[in-house]
């Protein structure tokens, strides 16, 4: 007994574990066949045996053991819906599906957000993946280029491409032509202000046809910046900004000043700060220290968290935050608090970047046509402005955007619905390693640009630099699109 | 010491540990004071540790959606099954690598002690695969044994620690008395070694309890899912997350853990103190 648990206390070591996963691949490649690694050896029967033991213990407890997992496996659909609204549209919809195909149900599985990239990466390296699952363009174009996800361009019907926009199919298209996800929800930036201290100041909020420039913008703010008690301290700022993870914003906000970070030549992309994007980060920058327009508390929090502060009365306007957060507003605004929402300025355009949300299939799934046909079905019409309407973004096909509760809904739906026109592509779409460049070079470095230790020179010096550096690592490995 | 340096002294002395209680209990206080606010008071802003109006509409969305309480089951499966095979391999392999003298047993320990240099995103591939090629993916008996794998070792170097303190007199006293090995191990060592075995024990199930980057790639099916992964997925994109619910169920999720060290602190103080003084 004591010999057996010192041999189990050595076996149990991961390193002990890694050795048996290499042993295991080498087996299996060296015989080129899976019904063989099934065999029996000495080593396997010792280990069969362990696992009878331990079915045992499972069965005592009553947990589910491989019985289980043997019978008839349904699709898996890995969803990101996390409010309680989308989750139970996204339930739903998988219930509907299964009734009227009992021949080929799907399993609902809740992904998070936070996690579902390690999640993913791990399902494609071991082949045990799930057959649908919800992403984002900019983040699939890694997976893709690595060939885990399976092209879906043959597979699409006529009518979902002419009803799909086009800047939103570019959002997933490769340069041969593939589309590894049908894009089914588009992100699209604003501004939520506070329709009573624009009142108090006397300002009136552009409206879709006239849209404020960049210079009145920054006016409005001085306007709206107030020092209430006269005690020399800023009482309420005109405008604030989550500038925790900016990269995202700017990116997408510096098509409309002629920018765009990202470029490609000869198959390779770099990334320079140009005349656009200096403009673009200069203004920021301009009214958190210059102009003293723009709340520092900014500068550490996420977009959401700054919502609390608009409902207070910390500042008039929040600027570049998702459409997305008109939820948060209609569904938590103290109910004296009248809001409104209005598009991003127009600097050289109105142009801005498009993030779309994707559902993709795995090239790994054994069951491509069952998983594309229930794609299609949660694309469908119906199913699409439902999934638009509860997660408060803009569905992709044109069809559901000319419908009437997107069209005159309310809550910005109007203003929100068409800015779709001005939603464009950016480079940075396809380039390989840009989920990295953001949270590893873009992010810290624009903190620190707004929390004023650095200068925009720096700044621009080292977005380039080291953002290079990243980029170079995946072009070695030949990650082109 | 006069008697007023004494009163300053224990004065000092309690105000540090009032703050230091304070410290710790803040993030818990907190999760209650969120977990009983109105969802447009957490949104206010405004800071207190008292809710404007006590509502339990959290805890009714929580146990509505009702995952938490099959998340906590599974979470609770996984931890005791892996607690008690860590404990009953560790206890005879730690007695082993103690008594019987072996030029392999310092191999033995060294070769356990590097599994704390791995980090789980480094073995997540090789484990799944050998989880795979047992059929126990998508199983808590899959999950339970990959607990075993990662925190075996530490309980191991645990017991080896108190195992050491024990004389080895009163294991020649009961095998004069006629004693077996596993007699001296289970009748005689077990209730010296009863502190350490609980310290231990809390320190397999608490991990497995917490644990969530194993639980996330190795079990699909919403049955299985455990309490940690279960509370992320009321988090959502760019740090959003529904505060409420998210508090009142970290607070229902806290409970068992509170419990348990409510029951077993004298042990688990007295096991830390039994491996630490010869």
């Amino acid at each position: 007994m004591f010999v057996i648990s010192v041999q189990l206390s050595v076996v149990s070591n991961p390193f002990s574990v890694c050795s048996v996963a290499l042993w295991l691949i080498i087996e299996c490649s060296v015989k080129h066949d899976d019904d063989e690694c099934k065999g029996k050896s000495p080593l396997r029967a010792a280990v069969a045996k362990a696992v009878i033991c331990l079915m045992i213990v499972a069965g005592i407890t009553g947990c589910k053991t491989s019985g289980d997992a043997a019978a008839a496996r349904p699709l898996r659909f890995v969803s990101l819906a996390w409010q309680a609204q989308s989750v139970e549209a996204h339930k739903n919809m998988v219930a509907q599906w299964n009734a009227q195909h009992p021949d080929r149900p799907v399993e609902y599985l809740q992904g998070t957000w936070s996690s579902i990239h390690d999640y993913l990466i791990t399902a494609f390296e071991t082949g045990d993946v799930p057959d649908v699952f919800h992403y984002e363009s900019s983040v699939i174009v890694d997976f893709s280029a690595r060939g885990f996800l399976a092209d879906l361009a043959p597979m699409i019907s006529d009518e979902l491409k002419a009803d799909v926009l086009d800047v939103a199919w570019a959002s997933v298209r490769r340069p041969g032509g593939e589309i590894n996800g049908i894009p089914f929800l588009m992100e699209s930036f604003v501004v939520l202000y506070n329709r009573q201290m624009f009142e108090d100041a006397g300002i009136v909020p552009p409206t879709f046809e006239n849209p404020w420039s960049v210079d009145e913008l920054r006016q409005a703010a001085q306007r709206l910046t107030r020092d209430i008690d006269g005690d020399g301290s800023i009482d309420q700022y005109g405008a604030a900004m989550g500038l925790r993870n900016a990269a995202n914003i700017f990116m997408n906000m510096s098509i409309s000043f002629g920018g765009s970070f990202f470029h490609k030549a000869n198959g390779k992309y770099t990334v320079q700060v140009g005349a656009g994007e200096r403009r673009l980060l200069e203004l920021i920058h301009g009214m958190l220290y210059r102009d003293r327009t723009m709340s520092p508390s900014g500068t550490g929090k996420t977009g959401s968290a700054m919502i609390p502060g608009l409902f207070n009365g910390n500042y008039a306007m929040l600027i570049g935050i998702g459409a997305w957060a008109r939820q948060q507003l209609a569904e938590n605004a103290p109910e004296d608090f009248r809001w409104g929402v209005f598009l991003l300025p127009k600097a050289e355009s109105r142009q801005t970047g498009i993030n779309t949300q994707t559902l993709s299939i795995p090239a790994k799934s054994s069951r491509r046509q069952d998983a594309m046909a229930f794609i299609d079905f949660m694309v469908n019409p119906d199913n699409m402005a439902r999934n638009a309407r509860c997660d408060w973004m803009l569905p992709t096909r044109r069809s559901c955007l000319n419908r009437e509760e997107f069209r005159h809904g309310g809550h910005g739906w109007d203003i929100v619905s068409a800015s779709a026109k001005f939603l464009s592509t950016g480079p940075w779409l396809g380039a390989p390693g840009y989920v990295e460049w953001k949270t590893r070079v873009a992010n810290p470095i624009l903190q620190e640009f707004f929390a004023n230790r650095i200068d925009l020179d720096e700044a621009a010096q080292r977005l380039e630099t080291e953002s290079n550096w990243v980029l170079a690592r995946y072009q070695m490995r030949g990650e082109t699109w | 010491m006069s008697r007023r340096k004494t009163w300053f002294r224990d004065l000092a002395v309690h105000l540090v540990l009032l703050l230091f209680v304070v410290y710790l209990t803040f993030p818990l206080v907190w999760i209650l004071a969120t977990s009983l606010k109105s969802t447009p008071e957490i949104f206010s802003g405004h800071f207190s540790l008292v809710p404007g109006e006590i509502t339990l509409e959290h805890f009714k969305t929580v146990a509505a959606e009702g995952q938490i309480f099959r998340s906590m089951r599974n979470s609770l499966i996984a931890g005791i099954i892996a607690t008690v095979t860590v404990v009953v391999i560790a206890l005879p392999a730690s007695y082993a690598l103690v008594r019987y003298r072996s030029v392999l047993n310092r191999l033995f320990l060294g070769w356990i002690l590097t599994s704390q240099i791995f980090p789980a995103i480094l073995i997540i591939v090789p484990l799944y695969m050998v989880i795979r090629f047992l059929h126990l993916t998508d199983t808590l008996t899959g999950l339970a044994l990959v607990y075993v794998v990662w925190s075996l070792p530490f309980v191991l170097w645990m017991l080896f620690g108190y195992m050491k303190n024990i004389p080895v007199e009163l294991e020649e006293a009961a095998a004069i008395d006629g004693a077996s090995r596993v007699q001296i191990v289970y009748l005689v060592l077990m209730p010296v070694l009863l502190p350490a075995i609980g310290a231990a024990a809390l320190f397999a199930f608490i991990s497995a309890w917490n644990e969530f980057f194993f639980a996330l790639v190795l079990l699909k099916s919403p049955g299985t899912v455990t309490l940690p992964v279960e509370l992320a997925r009321l988090t959502g994109i760019e740090g959003q997350a529904r505060t409420g619910p998210l508090a009142a169920a970290s607070l229902i999720a806290t409970l068992p853990s509170i419990v348990l060290f409510a029951f077993m602190r004298k042990w688990f103080a007295s096991g830390l103190l039994a491996g630490a003084v010869k």
